[in-house]
């Protein structure tokens, strides 16, 4: 199978295999016990933390906690905030976070917080004088992601930060889940208080992930225990993923093959965008705005889950942006946000790309996939229209 | 085993509208989220009668607001009203593909009035047929009906329309005349369309006629009462 869609999660790296692996076998000590074999998991896991500590350029390593997964860290982020400041009772977020902070925040309005949502322009981008004008006194919390998990859109979190402190005292949570490891970052130049992510977005298993709680920043315990991770989160350290978690962030930094998939996702969008009339590009042009791995395209007046459908049958694995159904369509909040036309939203596909990926999968699936549109087009019943962008196309 | 499929349904369901995307590429979340069944991934990959029929055409068309998707039958029907060609264009689900597939393939052959009797029981003639599905799947299966139900209607109404002969024709599809109505519920006391249907078989098929044979009953009823003896208090002592 080719696999592009490493933003839904990615094959766990060899490397990371490896260095987790002794710590399923021959180690196999609590890291709170006292003696030897807690003792060496113990130092595993601080090693650990400075590999994610260091990837994220986090002024000290104590400021990374290690959580189950990157909706753990967001609902801890955001729960942990709002019990410490329990007078304010006003978030703002954008309708276009994952649905671990969008669905958090609509429960929260539900239970009596005010939230602002903000929305974005039909590039995905986000308007900075709206989000200056939310910021209030009595604003508990921001939570604005990194990179949209859809569409790849980097929202300028650094400025974001900067408006934040000077506008309110809320404290700034990013939702980093689908950045990490594919761009750099520097936590400690920037005014971000919380950042979640998530291992298996890059090479490390699933069920580890990670909170940056920027060191003076009061949060609230999540889960309520044991004295694991300074007695922030309780619960005994699940040690193997913490390792595998540092490898990967070890990996990410020292070789993190950009610039491959850079040109591999490059070459697969323009290709697509110019061979295929009904093809276009959700989110933003401005590819420096942009995740490099990632290229939301809609087939205008196709069904998004029958492309998926044939591409699968041709061994390629890509993610749609709707997903039919008949007792509730939902057409991305993402795309919706932006104002796609519903035909465009309904035939979205997510190819995202990955370390693992070849020149040799590029080019399979530039072949297949005409053929998959074209059979598709030749099905559709929006026939009329479908025939003028074609002629429009030439 | 049934209590069991239906809460795994509900599962897969709840994950599919939670999340909003899918990612369903091992093989085995395919064939359980998109392909309900062998058929249906048969006939979704490589469907049959995609298109629009040459000549004599006659279209149906529907839609759902609630899945977005959007379905065009088209059929051509010769002068003894029979289907010779059954086409389709859809931009909904893989198991609105399927079932658009089949029911084509089913009505080629058939006159409007069996191809109209099979779509009214879009149960029998699609859900079962292409296999164990999600129950809400059932929807696409009745939205491909209601398609091909909606083409044999527009073909209805245009022989309706020409009709050359000297009695007016009411059920088209099963090629009933206004006389030989009007004659039963006289003669057999007919009061409702159930009971018109049972007895000459109007309005069996699309159905495109049931406000025509509502006409004549409810004629027929002012008449009935018109003969029937004035109610005892109005009559004079």
């Amino acid at each position: 199978m080719i696999y592009l869609d490493n933003n839904a999660t990615t094959r766990v790296a060899p490397e990371v295999i490896e260095a987790m692996r002794p710590y399923l076998t021959e180690h196999f000590g609590n890291p709170s016990s006292a003696h030897s074999l807690g003792q060496t998991m113990k130092s595993a896991v601080e090693r650990a933390r400075e590999q994610v500590a260091e990837l994220l350029g986090a002024a000290e390593t104590g400021e990374i906690a290690f959580t189950s997964c990157g909706s753990e860290s967001d609902n801890w982020a955001i729960r942990g905030v709002l019990e410490e400041s329990p007078g304010k009772k006003h978030i703002v977020t954008t309708l276009v976070e994952h649905e671990a902070v969008r669905n958090l925040c609509a429960r929260l309005e539900q239970q009596g917080y005010e939230v602002t949502w903000l929305g974005v322009d039909s590039l995905g981008e986000l308007d900075l004088d709206a989000l200056r004008e939310s910021l209030r006194e009595d604003t508990a919390l921001v939570s604005i992601m990194l990179a949209n998990n859809e569409t790849g859109v980097l929202f300028p979190i650094e400025q974001i930060g900067r408006i934040v402190r000077e506008r309110c005292n809320a404290v700034f949570h990013v939702d980093g889940v689908q950045a990490v490891g594919k761009i750099p970052i520097s936590l400690r130049d920037m005014e971000v208080d919380l950042f979640a992510l998530s291992g298996h977005k890059l090479h490390a298993p699933q069920g580890i992930g990670a909170l940056y709680i920027r060191s003076g920043v009061k949060l609230a315990s999540f889960i309520i225990g044991g004295s694991q991770e300074s007695g922030r989160r309780g619960g005994t350290s699940a040690v193997p993923n913490i390792v595998a978690l540092g490898s990967a962030c070890e990996l990410a930094r020292t070789s993190d093959g950009h610039e491959a998939i850079r040109g591999l996702r490059n070459r697969l969008e323009d290709e697509i965008l110019t061979k295929i009339p009904n093809a276009r590009l959700n989110g933003t042009p401005d590819r420096e705005k942009r995740l490099l791995n990632t290229s939301n395209i809609s087939f205008a007046y196709v069904e998004g889950e029958n492309i998926l459908v044939h591409l699968n049958e041709a061994g390629v694995c890509v993610s749609t942006g709707s997903a039919c159904h008949s007792t509730t369509h939902e057409s991305s909040p993402t795309l919706r946000a932006m104002n796609v036309p519903y035909t465009a939203a309904q035939g979205s596909i997510r190819f995202s790309l990955g370390r693992f990926n070849t020149d040799d999968e590029i080019e399979y699936t530039l072949k297949v996939l005409p053929g998959v549109i074209n059979k598709l087009v030749e099905m559709s019943p929006y026939d009329k229209e479908l025939r003028e962008l074609y002629a429009a196309h030439g | 085993m049934k209590v069991c499929r239906t809460l795994q349904t509900k599962l897969t369901h709840y994950y599919i509208s939670s999340s909003g995307r899918t990612s369903p590429h091992a093989g085995v979340c395919a064939t359980d989220r998109l392909m309900t069944s062998d058929l249906v991934k048969q006939l979704f990959i490589n469907p049959k009668n995609v298109g629009a029929v040459g000549s004599a055409e006659f279209v149906g068309k529907a839609g759902s607001l609630r899945c977005g998707a959007t379905l065009r039958f088209s059929l051509s029907i010769d002068e003894s009203r029979r289907i010779t060609d059954a086409k389709f264009r859809s931009s909904g689900c893989s198991y609105l593909v399927a079932a658009s597939s089949l029911l084509t393939e089913q009505v080629k052959g058939k006159t409007t009035g069996e191809a109209a009797a099979l779509a009214q029981h879009p149960e029998s003639s699609v859900v079962e047929r292409l296999g164990e599905c999600s129950p809400d799947r059932t929807h696409c299966a009745f939205l491909a009906c209601e398609a091909l139900i909606s083409a044999i209607k527009a073909y209805s109404d245009a022989v309706r329309e020409d009709w050359p002969g000297d009695e007016a024709l009411i059920c088209t599809c099963f090629g009933v005349s206004e006389r030989t109505i009007e004659r039963e519920i006289s003669a057999r006391g007919l009061r409702t369309i159930a009971e018109v249907t049972q007895t000459c078989n109007a309005g069996a098929g699309c159905r495109s006629c049931y406000p025509l044979i509502e006409e004549i009953l409810s004629q027929h009823s002012r008449e009935r009462d018109l003969l029937l003896p004035a109610p005892a208090k109005f009559r004079l002592a």
